[in-house]
């Protein structure tokens, strides 16, 4: 640009650090507004109308209608709930339990032979797809030609069990296989947090020989945690809405042993096309999803505020 | 311009002439000879010498909606040897519990993605009721090619009608279908298994058809009880016990139709006080009994599972679709199995057997254009020639038209032909409801009747005011009832 040359349009609007916040934000802001604020809210309207696809009639205005019906535990829905909640903290916790320590175990294993083959297959179930992984396990599970039970049978003379008929085990059978399939995601986070504590603190730790829980929470933990708890955030918002996994497997069966609430709701929306009940049940479960979300939040939060107030 | 709008410049035709046009030309069909059908013939089709591709929604994995597809391709030389235009197919296949969803969120935008479905009975109210499909009374009445005569009442009443007991059409079959029992006839053979049998009970194991279509279930259940042998990985029997879409519903009204009972009231929508009689508790308890004849894990058997368990041989007989039957009856096992009327419920002049009715109906999208209707009513007509109708079942679909199943050939075309004649007799078959809130009835009742037989739910009479109650609520929630659930209902729950 020659001396004394102003800049004309854009170029000016992105040189003012005010413009050019927006300029910059305004696709994703657009794409934000379009594809979710926009749809939200409309979410939001439906949940306060009865409006059923199927019926041909218009959509007719009942206020909090669909929300007193979802209090009064309409299809059972508090049932559904707790088994959700049953199964997320269940699976959470134990994939974030081994999910850390298989991490721990390839972290002190660096010079392992065979150690990128294993990691690569330990990563394979989490690339696959749940609706596949699901279809699998049905066969896996089968207690007529079922490989499982053709192990547990010929192996070892056990009577057939039956995984996923049996409302007892359905549930477990079906977190196993969850648990399968995310506990690498947790071995990915662990070795990502891992891999963010500097070495210089591990070494000075190390040659002040502080004890390995001490270093664990003081060095390691303080370092990891974010990614951590992130790695906790996702899978347990990916956990709460666990639906493509069940519906090969199970279907919510036997009974309602296996109904988690995704599954409620997809079958109110897209199977039975109850669009205003199903928008407020959406809404109730946007709302609890924002309250887990808040609290890891917090928690995340918490030293860095104890520290800001110090 | 929009496509109709397109088709109605080219041809110079409106929608409403087009139809009937259609029906003209399918007067000329049928005519064949003589001054109207000669006049008719001369009149050129509006889609000469142009190039259509209709797109038809499936039934992924089910052999009697890929047969449908798999004879398009003679529809395409018909219509090009016939009315000189050119016709492709595109397809589209969902599983049975997905294709409705498929079907819905497509017609819900006024979409003609898929110009033809094959829809499921249960579901003409649901695609019927927001004006999706389209009403085929004046179609019918304007091509003679339509105007069949059926084999029962019950083939209008499963695939054609909505509301139930109307005279309001708006499908037609495409594969009809009912419950048949598949029995291994080489085991019943078996002239050591025959001795042994004779042996046990003092009397000859049935060998015939006639034999099986006078079984009562208790003389059935000696047959289920003998070639139950778990220390040799063989089973008496199987049936639908699945949660999967409508898979136990099915299996179980077999067992409370022939017991006697109802699932509701067509023209009031009660269903409380009809559904959850201690009768049909009875029958939901004698439905779960039977699984001590079935293999491990019967509580999630299907139809492909029931395929499975057939096919390897675990099971000596099986009360499966009619329509699966080329999958029941692979190259390996043709002349090895028998394929009877299931039994009767009850004992003695009061015995009888009311099965479930399967099959499906072709449905129209009410949104095609002007071109892609015409061409839909097109293969309508081509679909019920009798040549077409014939190709069909001797490619193992069933047709529902009179004139085919009274060939007499009929009944050796397939194995299962003669048992599907039977059954598709009236007052042998029947559908359940075509409500449009068909889907969450039969969820909950799914829930319910799987909860029972894996014992999750142990009192089938709490189970069925479970299901009869939340149903009642359900139909008086859209208008169809205005009968409340009682007080009783308060306390229900599986």
């Amino acid at each position: 640009m020659s001396p004394g040359m102003r800049p004309q349009g854009r170029g000016r609007l992105m040189d003012n650090p005010r413009t050019r916040v927006f300029i910059l934000l305004a696709p994703v802001v657009t794409f934000f507004v379009v594809f979710n604020t926009i749809p939200t809210l409309w979410l939001l309207g439906l949940s306060f109308y009865n409006h059923s696809l199927t019926s041909g009639m218009p959509p007719e205005f009942i206020g909090f209608k669909n929300f007193v019906a979802i209090f009064n535990g309409k299809n059972s829905i508090w049932f559904d709930l707790s088994r959700t909640f049953t199964f997320v903290i269940c699976g959470v916790t134990f994939q974030t339990l081994l999910g850390a320590a298989l991490g721990f175990l390839f972290w002190g294993s660096k010079n392992m032979p065979g150690r990128r083959i294993a990691l690569t297959l330990l990563f394979a179930p989490m690339v696959l797809t749940p609706v596949a992984t699901g279809t699998f396990f049905r066969f896996i599970y089968d207690p007529t030609f079922g490989v499982l039970n053709y192990i547990a049978r010929d192996g070892f003379g056990m009577a057939p069990i039956d995984f996923l008929g049996n409302p007892k085990i359905a549930f477990w059978a079906v977190l196993a296989v969850d648990s399968w399939m995310w506990t690498p995601f947790m071995t990915l986070m662990t070795l990502a947090a891992l891999g963010s504590v500097p070495k210089a603190e591990l070494e000075a730790a190390e040659i002040d020989r502080v004890p390995y829980l001490r270093r664990l929470s003081l060095v390691i933990w303080h370092h990891g945690k974010f990614i951590m708890m992130l790695g906790i955030l996702l899978r347990t918002i990916d956990s709460f809405k666990t639906l493509d996994l069940i519906i090969p497997m199970t279907k919510g069966g036997p009974g309602q042993s296996t109904r988690l609430v995704a599954l409620e709701l997809n079958k109110q929306s897209f199977e039975s096309f109850n669009m205003g009940w199903s928008s407020a049940y959406a809404v109730l479960l946007l709302l609890i999803s924002i309250a887990m979300t808040s609290v890891f939040i917090y928690v995340l939060n918490l030293r860095r505020r104890k520290e800001a107030e110090e | 311009m929009t496509k109709a709008e397109n088709f109605e410049a080219a041809s110079g035709l409106k929608r409403r002439s087009v139809l009937k046009g259609g029906a003209a030309l399918g007067l000329a069909g049928v005519a064949g000879s003589g001054l109207v059908g000669r006049a008719l013939a001369a009149e050129p089709h509006p889609l000469a010498g142009q190039k259509i591709e209709m797109n038809i929604l499936g039934i992924a994995g089910w052999g009697p909606s890929s047969l449908g597809v798999a004879m398009s391709p003679l529809f395409a030389e018909y219509v090009k040897a016939k009315y000189d235009y050119d016709v492709t197919f595109q397809f589209q296949e969902a599983p049975f519990a997905d294709l409705f969803q498929k079907a819905a969120t497509s017609l819900a935008t006024k979409s003609q993605e898929f110009n033809i479905i094959i829809s499921d009975s249960q579901w003409l109210g649901a695609l019927a009721q927001p004006g999706w499909i389209l009403n085929l009374n004046e179609i019918i009445k304007a091509n003679p090619n339509l105007q069949l005569e059926w084999y029962s009442k019950a083939v209008v009443d499963t695939y054609m009608t909505y509301p139930d007991g109307s005279d309001q059409i708006w499908g037609l079959p495409q594969e009809g279908d009912v419950e048949a029992l598949f029995v291994r006839k080489d085991w019943l053979e078996d002239p050591a298994e025959r001795a042994a049998f004779e042996a046990k009970h003092g009397k000859p194991m049935p060998q015939t058809w006639e034999d099986f279509a006078e079984l009562t279930m208790d003389e059935f259940e000696l047959l289920a009880d003998f070639f139950t042998r778990p220390d040799k990985q063989v089973w008496g029997f199987a049936q639908q016990y699945s949660r999967v879409y409508d898979f136990a519903t099915c299996a179980f009204n077999n067992f409370l139709w022939s017991r006697g009972g109802r699932t509701w009231d067509a023209t009031t929508g009660q269903v409380e006080g009809i559904l959850n009689t201690p009768e049909n508790a009875a029958s939901l308890a004698e439905y779960k009994r039977w699984l001590k004849y079935c293999p491990p894990g019967a509580t999630n058997i299907g139809i492909g599972e029931g395929v499975d368990v057939f096919v390897q041989g675990k099971v000596f007989s099986e009360i499966q679709w009619a329509a699966v039957g080329p999958a029941m009856i692979p190259e390996e096992l043709k002349g090895k199995v028998l394929v009877v009327p299931p039994p009767k419920h009850g004992t003695g002049a009061d015995a009888k057997r009311i099965m479930s009715m399967g099959g499906q109906p072709w449905v129209v999208n009410a949104f095609n254009d002007d071109a892609h209707m015409r061409v839909a009513i097109d293969f309508m007509n081509w679909w019920y020639l009798p040549e077409t109708a014939l190709e069909f079942a001797k490619r193992g679909g069933n047709p529902c038209d009179k004139a085919t199943l009274s060939r007499p050939d009929f009944d050796d075309i397939n194995p299962w032909n003669r048992t599907f004649k039977y059954m598709l007799e009236d007052g042998r078959s029947q559908d359940f409801w075509h409500d449009p809130k068909y889907s969450e009835m039969l969820a909950i009742q799914q829930e319910g009747y799987s909860a029972f037989v894996t014992d999750q739910a142990t009192d089938p009479q709490a189970v069925m005011d479970y299901i009869a109650c939340a149903q009642q609520q359900i139909l008086l929630d859209s208008g169809t009832s205005k009968i409340e659930p009682s007080a009783m209902c308060a306390g229900t729950s599986l």
